[in-house]
């Protein structure tokens, strides 16, 4: 038992957080919101750092490192507000490349780790609402290829993506399917998200694909792929309310009214208080997901919901209460609070909100509980 | 990072686990397990089983006679013992005053006290709170007045846990009235046997006698029952604060407790329920970040890299666990939970009742009196007092 980093994991902290400093201040961020919500310049920066490539296997030109080290980059991502879509790519669709044996996929990730390729998972549905296999997306066999009928939803990357992993069922059975960007019979429709990304709706009028994830294993890879995006997401909000809670202490301390700094209210102190106990129990099970990722699917899949309920309600008071904590400047576009908030409310909204996985963690619950259990 | 415990820990757990499999009396076991009241006799005896083993005083160093083990070793004996159902070790010798007499006592205090503390021999109760001083501790005014080579002492101690059974106390009195309130304290180990000690008993809301009254009227204490300097009391007891650590969260009986709320809402037909499950579910997840937040503790008191200053913080959660297991008990019991059985939680009744349904007679009685969990130990607003310096930094 020990939550220490390693050397070169606090070096890789460091990295990330000095990258995040130097070419992501948040004038540059609003520059990159007004223009769409992705950077291509941002995210040759990331590849440049070599962590597009994070999880891309040795074999294939990436770095092959481990659930810790992608903890690590999105806390500083997190704390950065970075927009562009290092977990949905580097995280997320690497795995899902990484355990396909179509050849189209080796080829991907070797783009994924040089930064030329972005793969998206594309799995929300209208009325899927995170249930990964209620879908009505179909995939029909068409020769050699294949060919993929639907929508999805709330895509990331959406008109910046590369290529599109999408799920689809043939007959009753869940596959995983890739669709390149441009391909015919593939509409993108590309929006800004409300924290200031870019995603897409996918309109697939059978459009050609090739099958990464036959049915049978893609069920289990679509799970796992999902836990990796959970934990990630987990570990961004923790950044990314660090950053808040930091903000909110310093607006405290300096702002003053009736004469003396905010910060000396003891209804003020005793929310404060609150707010870090929600932080340090987030920043916990963060860490309790990232380390469950490797545990046999049904402990795996109970602790990932059980960090996503902490995270989801830590994640609400963490940053309505900052909001709350600098008043009107808090619900300005102008300052900084606002955005994390909003980056916040969308991160609960992204693979089970917290009330999706209560009902979870309340199907899946044993006669014993804990960490170990 | 590592989630799991290293194999020697492992081993180390395996070992404890097998001890008090063989040693912890099963009548005691069950008693906890069902919120059967435990006697003097039950806690007394539980204690001198752990005592002969030279593990009553389990967090003392090696020199004073305990078995030297690490933050880590003392967190696994913890969570063995009460996911076994052993009683609560009564804190007021091993956990709360030893400590203190390590630290600051004579070698002679040493030698005359540590050994009946960690036997179980003696029962100590501590003396803090008075009627007048809550949270606001250091405005007490109990007095000792030197006169020669004894203290007398005058005034009120109260909230004095199990204080009944108490063989000796130890006791925050003042000393001086110059200064700071705090900088006039001192720390005194008093002979509850004294003439002019009076104990009265509180009765609190659950009906039970748990606390008490002592009065000190004109009590004669020798001098070389201070520990340490006078006038210096207040900075020994703060270090006895800050020993206790991950312990406060009490997460260990917190898991053995969930346990129960499931079997309980089983039983009473209420864990199908979805809503009630959910409720189950929501505490389920409470309580996993709370030991994951005390396993962080742990993991930085081992290697000493990072500092982690979340004792308040594990105070405040870990006692809002407590209250709310046996609120989740009760509301599982419903209507089932409304007779007052004064028999409710004594053994006897339990067997004789038990296909009635016994155990969840006790149920309400048990949620009446975790209420004390967010007062005791520094209210959970004294906590966030504390919680709230350390991240505004003033």
């Amino acid at each position: 038992m020990d939550f220490d980093f390693t050397d070169d994991q606090e070096m890789l902290r460091d990295t990330v957080r000095k990258w995040v400093e130097k070419s992501y201040d948040f004038e540059k961020r609003r520059s990159i919101v007004k223009a769409g919500g992705f950077s291509r310049e941002a995210w040759k920066g990331l590849a440049d750092l070599g962590i597009t490539g994070l999880a891309v296997p040795e074999a294939h030109g990436g770095m092959g490192f481990g659930a810790v080290d992608a903890m690590v980059i999105m806390e500083e991502l997190g704390r950065g507000l970075v927009l562009e879509p290092f977990a949905a790519v580097s995280l997320v669709a690497t795995h899902l490349l990484a355990t396909s044996k179509a050849p189209e996929a080796a080829q991907r990730l070797e783009g994924i780790a040089t930064g030329k390729d972005l793969v998206v998972l594309a799995q929300e549905e209208r009325h899927s609402r995170y249930r990964l296999d209620a879908i009505e997306t179909k995939a029909e066999k068409d020769g050699d290829a294949w060919r993929v009928t639907g929508r999805k939803i709330a895509v990331p990357a959406g008109a910046g993506a590369s290529a599109f992993i999408v799920s689809a069922k043939n007959g009753g059975s869940l596959g995983l399917f890739l669709v390149a960007q441009g391909a015919s019979r593939l509409e993108v429709k590309p929006y800004p998200t409300q924290d200031g990304a870019a995603a897409a709706d996918l309109v697939l009028a059978g459009a050609i694909a090739t099958e990464l994830h036959p049915a049978g294993d893609a069920r289990a890879a679509l799970e796992l792929a999902v836990d990796i995006g959970i934990a990630a997401l987990c570990a961004e909000a923790v950044g990314a309310m660090d950053k808040l809670v930091a903000l909110t202490v310093e607006y405290m301390n300096t702002r003053k009214q009736f004469g003396v700094p905010i910060a000396t209210f003891q209804a003020l102190r005793h929310r404060m208080a609150d707010v870090k106990m929600q932080l340090e129990l987030a920043r916990s099970m963060s860490y309790f997901a990232t380390l469950k990722l490797g545990e046999p699917a049904p402990a795996r899949r109970r602790a990932l919901s059980q960090a996503k309920v902490q995270l989801g309600q830590s994640m609400r008071f963490v940053g309505q209460q900052c909001i709350q904590l600098h008043g009107g400047i808090g619900v300005t576009d102008e300052y900084a609070a606002s955005h994390y908030f909003k980056r916040l409310t969308v991160i609960e909204l992204t693979f089970g909100d917290t009330l999706f996985h209560l009902g979870e963690v309340s199907a899946r619950m044993q006669e014993t509980a804990g960490v170990f259990a | 990072m590592d989630l799991n415990f290293t194999p020697d820990e492992q081993a180390f757990r395996e070992q404890i686990r097998a001890w008090v499999k063989a040693n912890l009396p099963k009548e005691i076991s069950d008693k906890v397990r069902n919120s059967i009241r435990l006697s003097r006799d039950d806690m007394q005896r539980w204690a001198k089983i752990l005592g002969k083993n030279g593990w009553l005083g389990w967090g003392w160093p090696k020199e004073f006679g305990g078995p030297g083990w690490n933050a880590v070793q003392k967190h696994l004996f913890e969570e063995e013992t009460a996911l076994a159902g052993a009683p609560r070790v009564v804190p007021f010798g091993p956990v709360m005053v030893a400590p203190v007499i390590m630290a600051f006592g004579s070698p002679e205090q040493q030698r005359r006290f540590l050994p009946g503390i960690a036997s179980g021999e003696v029962w100590w109760s501590q003396g803090y709170s008075e009627p007048g001083s809550g949270s606001d501790l250091a405005s007490l005014k109990t007095r000792a007045e030197r006169r020669g080579d004894f203290y007398i002492v005058n005034g009120q101690k109260t909230w004095t846990t199990l204080g009944q059974y108490g063989d000796w106390i130890f006791c925050l009195v003042r000393t001086s009235n110059e200064g700071k309130p705090q900088t006039g304290i001192s720390f005194l180990l008093i002979d509850m046997k004294s003439p002019g000690i009076t104990v009265r008993p509180i009765i609190t809301m659950d009906g039970e006698h748990e606390v008490n009254e002592v009065f000190f009227d004109n009590v004669e204490v020798p001098a070389d029952q201070l520990i340490g300097e006078e006038n210096k009391g207040w900075t020994y007891a703060k270090h006895l604060l800050a020993h206790e650590r991950t312990n406060i969260a009490d997460v260990n009986r917190a898991k053995r407790e969930l346990e129960r709320v499931k079997r309980i809402a089983k039983a009473e037909g209420v864990y199908d329920d979805l809503r009630f499950r959910d409720e189950i579910a929501r505490l389920e997840v409470d309580v996993v970040a709370l030991e994951m937040m005390v396993l962080r503790v742990l993991s930085a008191e081992k290697s000493g890299k990072q500092s982690l200053d979340v004792a308040g913080l594990l105070k405040i959660r870990g006692s809002e666990i407590q209250q709310r297991y046996t609120e989740l008990m009760m509301l599982a019991a419903g209507p089932s939970a409304v007779p007052l059985i004064k028999e409710a939680m004594e053994a006897g009744w339990q067997a004789e009742h038990a296909d009635a349904g016994a155990f969840v007679a006790p149920l309400a009685a048990t949620y009446f009196n975790m209420r004390k969990t967010t007062i005791y130990g520094g209210s959970n607003e004294v906590q966030r007092n504390i919680v709230a310096q350390t991240v505004l930094g003033s």
